[in-house]
């Protein structure tokens, strides 16, 4: 069996904005100006032209999986582009090596006319199989996908979910050296999202090169050895997942409000006390350091916390020393113990801190924020910790008398 | 320069031996499809070739007697069966890339694909309607000679020079959009440049001389001798279409392989 790597090598990638001449009578005009303005040479960028990626390097070894993440337009796409062969780098080199599954666009080459049946051989046949790979893994296929009756429909009487759920049970079976993954883990419903992720963290396991592009960070932070945060075509940060998410989760809450400076109260650091991850349920204390410009009345402002749950997007907990009746000290540094008990279930929370105008009741000012993830605790599952208290206790038993 | 050649070629044999499976499943897709989307299926192959062999019978047995050594109707059907072989591979090649957008820019495997089996679908329905001829043949009492066995040479021939042109306008569509509807236009007065339903070779003069430069007439003529006449096609006009054709494949393969890493972007 052939191993897999993947190597990017400081790759460069040029677009254009704008539209291209693509018919002759736009040719002749463009010939024209193309004469007396000759084109920069290929490497420099002219108007219209910007870098989608710029310089991004990166090397995923067999066992290893890189989660790349970043906001809409950072490049992401177009590095996966780049990986799949479908792009080729303007400058740099990109390297695979041994058959790339690509989980992506898992129904491109499906055909509207033809059935389940004849797609899953052609889809197969895109994605690199051999017919007789296919025959064989064949009712997998079917199984995985869930469509048993419907395979001999015509995908044009599929809904989007059965035709995706489709693709996916096609790309799951290929058997890679390389796996390359994109949004396709937000497929189909809850059950088969559940599947499909069991899936693919088992050809992960499996010990090959795996590259991850989602939004769903918790998904990211599940598979992946490490990560890099793409901004504006470059790598803003490498590192462990968890790293990379705090990062991504910070650029994204700063670039959601401009910082006020008006307001007297600065918050300067947020750090965990302890090692991460927390176990759910268990009690860590969050360290915030600010700064007071001026003797503010605790009527006027108060420190707040809140937490937001990276998989759903859903605040699950926010308060602030305004609740815990904590005055505000006076002029100068100071330090805030906000000691937080983690009844949440596994998962990554954003932990955010800001100064909350009591008389407007809007945040004045964005403070630092944190990543916690939280791991599964001895004591319970799912949404929330309800403190049970179980106790057995026996009826007691009903005499009954004997022989009367 | 040359050792890029050789890489160059090593590679694109190399992908299209990795992806042969994906052409001919890509050949049965477009097959089934019209098998499944048309009523009379198959009869597609046979209808245009037959209906055009019966309007030039009319005209060049009724209207105007034209002198050919074999009964007129199988020499025209010999010329329009192989003469429909390629303008369909052609019509097909030509939007074979800018009617699979999804595939291009999302998906990536040789691109020579889509030109290479709208070619293999042509090529089913050829063998399909040289079923006609087959009959037409015994109909007219016309016997098999031993060079017939010459046939297939003609084939490769013609296959070689459909390729590159095919790998040509496939991509210059994709580039300018003009090409598809140039495309008719000249396929139709090409017809008529080669010895389809008539004999080019009986116009002399100067446009004579260019009319000899088309390398279809002597690849149709290749077609009658070894099925009607029972002779090896003319040597001299033959192999110049031969070598010909190599050249336009070889250009157009090299040219489409060294263009292809942009069509994701050009399209």
């Amino acid at each position: 069996m052939p191993v897999g790597k993947v190597i990017f090598d400081h790759v460069w990638k040029k677009f254009t904005k704008g539209e291209f001449h693509d018919s002759l009578r736009d040719l002749v005009p463009a010939l024209v100006k193309r004469a007396f303005h000759p084109p920069p040479p290929r490497e420099e960028l002219a108007g219209k032209e910007f870098w989608a990626v710029r310089d991004v390097a990166f090397e995923v070894q067999p066992g290893e999986a890189l989660g790349i993440i970043g906001h809409n337009g950072a490049g992401k796409s177009t590095t996966l582009k780049l990986l799949t062969r479908i792009l080729k780098p303007t400058r740099g080199r990109c390297e695979l090596t041994g058959r790339v599954g690509a989980l992506i666009e898992v129904a491109a080459g499906f055909h509207p006319d033809l059935t389940g049946r004849e797609n899953v051989y052609l889809q197969g046949a895109i994605m690199g199989m051999k017919r007789a790979e296919i025959t064989a893994r064949y009712d997998d296929i079917v199984e995985f996908s869930g469509l048993g009756d419907f395979l001999d429909t015509q995908v044009k009487r599929y809904s989007t979910g059965m035709s995706a759920r489709l693709g996916f049970a096609i790309a799951a079976h290929l058997e890679p050296d390389v796996l390359i993954i994109d949004e396709v883990l937000a497929v189909g419903d809850m059950a088969f999202q559940e599947r499909a992720f069991e899936r693919i963290n088992a050809i992960a396991r499996s010990g090959i090169p795996v590259v991850v592009v989602s939004h769903q960070l918790e998904r990211i932070a599940a598979l992946c050895t490490h990560a890099i945060l793409l901004e504006r075509g470059s790598i803003a940060h490498e590192g462990s997942p968890a790293e990379c998410i705090s990062r991504y989760v910070m650029t994204q809450s700063t670039s959601a409000a401009p910082p006020d400076a008006a307001h007297p109260i600065r918050l300067t650091s947020a750090t965990l006390s302890g090692s991460q991850p927390v176990r759910s349920g268990e009690r860590v204390r969050i360290h915030i350091m600010g700064v007071a410009e001026a003797d503010v009345p605790s009527a006027e402002l108060a420190i707040g916390v809140r937490v937001t749950a990276l998989h759903s997007g859903q605040v699950v907990f926010a308060s602030g020393t305004d609740r815990c009746a904590a005055a505000l000290p006076g002029t100068g540094s100071f330090a805030l113990d906000v000691t937080l008990q983690w009844n949440v279930p596994p998962g990554i929370y954003a932990l955010e801190t800001h100064v909350w105008d009591r008389v407007r009741e809007r945040t004045a000012v964005k403070g630092p924020s944190l990543t916690v993830t939280v791991k599964g605790g001895p004591t319970f599952y799912g949404a929330v910790q309800m403190n049970p208290r179980m106790e057995f206790s026996q009826p007691r038993a009903i005499a009954i008398p004997a022989g009367s | 320069m040359l050792l890029r050649l050789r890489t160059d070629v090593r590679e694109m044999l190399a992908e299209m031996l990795e992806y042969r499976e994906l052409l001919y499943s890509m050949a049965r897709r477009d097959l089934l499809l019209r098998y499944k989307q048309t009523a009379m299926g198959f009869a597609w192959a046979f209808f245009m070739p037959v209906l055009n062999m019966i309007i030039f019978s009319v005209i060049f047995t009724r209207v105007t007697k034209l002198n050919v050594n074999v009964p007129y109707p199988i020499y025209a059907y010999a010329g329009l069966l192989p003469w429909s072989f390629l303008a369909s591979s052609l019509r097909f090649s030509v939007i074979s890339l800018t009617g699979n957008i999804p595939l291009v820019t999302k998906v990536y495997f040789p691109r020579e694909v889509f030109p290479f089996a709208a070619i293999l679908v042509s090529l089913v329905d050829f063998a399909v309607g040289a079923t006609f001829l087959a009959a037409l043949m015994v109909y007219y009492g016309i016997g098999v000679s031993w060079a017939i066995l010459f046939l297939p040479v003609v084939l490769l021939v013609q296959v070689v020079f459909i390729a590159g042109m095919a790998l040509l306008l496939s991509m210059s569509n994709l580039y300018f959009r003009d090409v598809k509807y140039i495309f008719e236009v000249v396929v139709t007065v090409w017809m008529f440049a080669t010895s389809v339903v008539y004999p080019v070779q009986s116009i002399g003069g100067r446009l004579g001389a260019i009319l000899a430069l088309n390398p279809m007439t002597p690849i149709i003529e290749a077609y009658r001798a070894v099925l009607l006449h029972g002779t090896l096609p003319d040597p001299e006009p033959f192999l110049l279409a031969a070598a010909l054709s190599c050249v336009v494949f070889a250009v157009g393969w090299l040219t489409f392989h060294r263009a292809e890493f942009q069509f994701a972007e050009r399209i």
